[in-house]
């Protein structure tokens, strides 16, 4: 059984504020030397699919930079193996509505294409999956539609995309959209699974009728009339929802714990990201490194703690960061002090200067600012 | 098929065995020795080849090629895998006049490949190994073959007059122009040795690869047959002066010296910095590292996918490494995958690929200043058991 992947690059950008002023959620860096959309295109990669479109609606020169043809993720085998589906003229106003209305400027993509199974998903939410054990059991069950869901996600404050509750069998009893479900919900992770030929036919009959959204328009109303029957594949691993700068902050600090560090990245394929040719991270004679995640190309002279450090960043002597993600090619000035940080790509902190936020309120410092 | 006319390719002698890095080389080819943490030595020649504009390479391989070839693959971390840029595999292979065999030397190597270099019709051939750690613009020494008019030109470098007669030893007037070469001469003349690195005019390399070939008694070597005989015959040598850093990594020292001029606030050999040389590697997708709050890391290089818990001083951790805690690294050379236990001790020592240093093992021991650093080795997926003693110098 064959299935082509969609990955939608942008859902969420709105919600992560200035760290996606200038580039898709999916292309957000994550976890030292990844950007996110790498966590699901190695999923999907590593589980056969070969077949692959990148919808995407604004900001995506990043993005694009990032992926290239597709090579580091095995994905250049042959011709078009890897597409962007970009808006090109051919929505109303440029950008998309919902995914159905982004699917819709996506139908020749869908239509001229032999999978006979689709597999959508976000990029917002890091995982290490093997699809095609998803896709094995989408096609037992014989449910039109199979959602991945995790469990202990859904906690009555987190406003979830779906929410799903089972019965004692494991059978769908109830679905709901942008809803904080209480903890008896499990939470989609925004991975689908269902026939093509349903898709496209769903997108079509949707948008004819200016009905955009997947979960909304589609997944509810037609699972709520019976005219839909919905499966849930249950993800066991590590899931990791990064919906909101919060979110984001402290998923990548949840890197520093082993379990969920080794479970994202050991359970499961290789999972690859763009090559830069770095050269390995070098520790000063002076510096102080504890409890944090170092990419490669960094040059440490100073101190720092339960941190992430991105490519090529430079810690000066003296410079102490702690509880902070210091993405690529940032500069940390002498003696500068960061406590609870984000500083986005590029940023210069200068000498002796000092910010400090708090675990729920990080500071962000927008990309390539001088402070 | 069609072949682009190139003023220059490259030729990348790769098959030596290498025998003096001992374990280290006892199922790999020397260029596919780790190095720097994330490198191979070969990737030095070829990516110095690729900043230097060459895209087309030919790498002779012979000895124990599966990891050499495996590593090159099609090229495309150095960018040689295009329709027009190669970095081409040339083992040794049966030929219809019977002359085939393994590479007889240097030279016969590269005369058992006429026909892949005449493929290009190039101006000029430039030899390299494929045991040497540095960076240089081949380019710049190519414009001075050209400008000088020179049938054939030599890299050299000065060296200490006390170790020159370790080296073949160029002698030449005022202008660069080779009059003699020695090699290994007991009473030098000068400190001129040779860097192994050659830029030839294919045309007339052509014709003595030919002419060598035919002589019984030759050893089919470009330091003691090619280089004499274009000498005696009166073709213009030139010698060009190199003075940035080299180090063939031939000896257990030597690689252990080079890997530790890496290491410190202004190092030896700076591999960091300047883009246009940069080294490119055939990467593994691994994560970042993790340095736990035990761990001490000082004065040392470590590339992805370290878990690191222990101390580590003065020393190069390669990719996916592990050092358990309260384990002691020092002054040491850890190549790709290696476990280091908690609480066991490393010091002065390479340690291969994949090996397992266990829990209380000690391997290598302090250096006392004044004496010769004893380096201890070993090999590719060896285990060190529990408690276990690898003595300085010792090689596993």
């Amino acid at each position: 059984m064959k299935a082509l992947g969609i990955i939608f690059a942008n859902i969420y950008d709105s919600s992560l504020g200035e760290l996606t002023n200038k580039r898709t959620i999916a292309s957000l860096p994550y976890g030292g030397r990844y950007r996110q959309i790498d966590f699901i295109l190695s999923s999907m990669s590593n589980s056969g699919i070969r077949h692959i479109g990148i919808l995407t609606k604004y900001n995506y020169q990043s993005l694009m930079h990032h992926i290239g043809s597709g090579q580091e993720w095995n994905l250049e085998m042959e011709e078009g193996s890897l597409e962007y589906l970009t808006p090109f003229a051919m929505s109303h106003d440029g950008t998309y509505r919902g995914k159905l209305d982004a699917l819709n400027c996506a139908i020749e993509f869908l239509e001229n294409t032999n999978e006979e199974y689709v597999i959508l998903s976000d990029s917002s939410v890091v995982c290490n999956i093997d699809l095609q054990k998803v896709l094995d059991q989408h096609v037992a069950s014989g449910k039109e539609v199979t959602v991945v869901a995790v469990d202990g996600v859904a906690n009555g404050m987190k406003q979830l995309d779906l929410a799903i509750r089972l019965d004692e069998s494991g059978e769908v009893v109830d679905l709901a959209v942008d809803y904080c479900a209480g903890p008896e919900y499990l939470a989609s992770m925004g991975i689908f699974v269902m026939k093509r030929e349903l898709l496209i036919r769903v997108v079509k009959e949707s948008v004819a009728r200016s009905l955009y959204r997947l979960e909304r328009d589609f997944m509810l109303r037609q699972f709520a009339t019976k005219k839909l029957t919905v499966g849930v594949y249950l993800f066991a691993g590590v899931a990791l929802f990064n919906e909101s700068t919060l979110e984001y902050y402290k998923n990548n600090l949840a890197l520093l714990n082993p379990e969920i560090r080794h479970g994202l990245f050991n359970a499961g394929g290789t999972i690859y990201t763009k090559v830069r040719d770095r050269v390995p991270t070098v520790y000063g004679e002076n510096s102080e490194i504890d409890d944090c995640i170092v990419a490669d190309g960094c040059e440490l002279e100073g101190s720092a703690e339960h941190s992430l450090f991105f490519r090529q960043v430079k810690l000066k002597a003296g410079a102490k960061v702690s509880n902070s993600l210091i993405m690529n090619d940032c500069v940390v000035g002498e003696n500068a002090e960061l406590d609870c940080v984000i500083l986005d790509k590029d940023v210069v902190v200068h000498p002796g200067a000092r910010l400090v936020g708090t675990p729920e309120n990080p500071v962000i410092i927008k990309r390539g600012e001088v402070v | 098929m069609y072949f682009q006319k190139k003023r220059c390719i490259a030729m990348l002698l790769a098959g030596g065995q290498g025998s003096r890095l001992k374990v280290l080389t006892e199922n790999t080819a020397k260029p596919a020795v780790p190095f720097g943490g994330k490198y191979r030595i070969i990737d030095f020649p070829l990516s110095n080849c690729v900043n230097s504009g060459i895209d087309t390479v030919g790498i002779l391989t012979q000895y124990q090629p599966l990891e050499l070839n495996e590593y090159i693959g099609n090229g495309q971390p150095w960018g040689l895998n295009k329709s027009h840029c190669y970095a081409q595999v040339l083992p040794p292979y049966e030929r219809h006049d019977k002359k085939s065999g393994w590479y007889k030397g240097t030279a016969n190597a590269i005369y058992q490949n006429l026909q892949f270099i005449d493929r290009f019709d190039p101006q000029y051939v430039l030899v390299l190994s494929g045991d040497h750690i540095y960076k240089m613009d081949y380019a710049a020494m190519i414009d001075y073959h050209e400008k000088n008019g020179a049938d054939c030109t030599i890299a050299v470098r000065d060296v200490p007059l006390a170790e020159a007669s370790r080296f073949g030893i160029m002698n030449t007037k005022p202008d660069g122009t080779i009059y003699e070469f020695e090699e290994k001469p007991k009473q030098p003349k000068s400190t001129n040795a040779s860097m192994g690195i050659y830029v030839f005019n294919w045309s007339i390399l052509r014709e003595f690869l030919i002419a060598d070939e035919e002589d019984p008694n030759s050893s089919n070597d470009f330091g003691k047959n090619i280089i004499p005989n274009l000498l005696n015959s009166g073709h213009k040598l030139m010698a060009y002066a190199f003075d940035g850093y080299w180090k063939d990594v031939g000896t257990i020292d030597s690689l252990w010296e080079a890997n530790m001029d890496l290491l410190g606030k202004n190092p030896e050999f700076e591999i960091r910095g300047d883009e246009t040389q940069k080294i490119s590697a055939r990467n593994n997708a691994l994560p970042s590292s993790y340095i736990a709050k035990e761990a001490k890391t000082v004065n040392c290089f470590i590339a992805e996918g370290g878990e690191i818990y222990g101390t580590v001083r003065h020393s190069v951790i390669s990719t996916g490494c592990s050092i358990g805690v309260g384990a002691l690294v020092e002054h040491s050379v850890i190549m790709p995958n290696v476990t280091i236990a908690p609480g066991a001790i490393v010091r002065n020592a390479i340690v291969g690929e994949d090996c397992v240093i266990s829990t209380g093992a000690v391997v290598g021991g302090v250096f006392v200043p004044g004496t010769q650093r004893q380096i201890s080795v070993l090999g590719k997926g060896h285990t060190v058991e529990e408690n276990a003693v690898v003595a300085p110098g010792e090689v596993r």
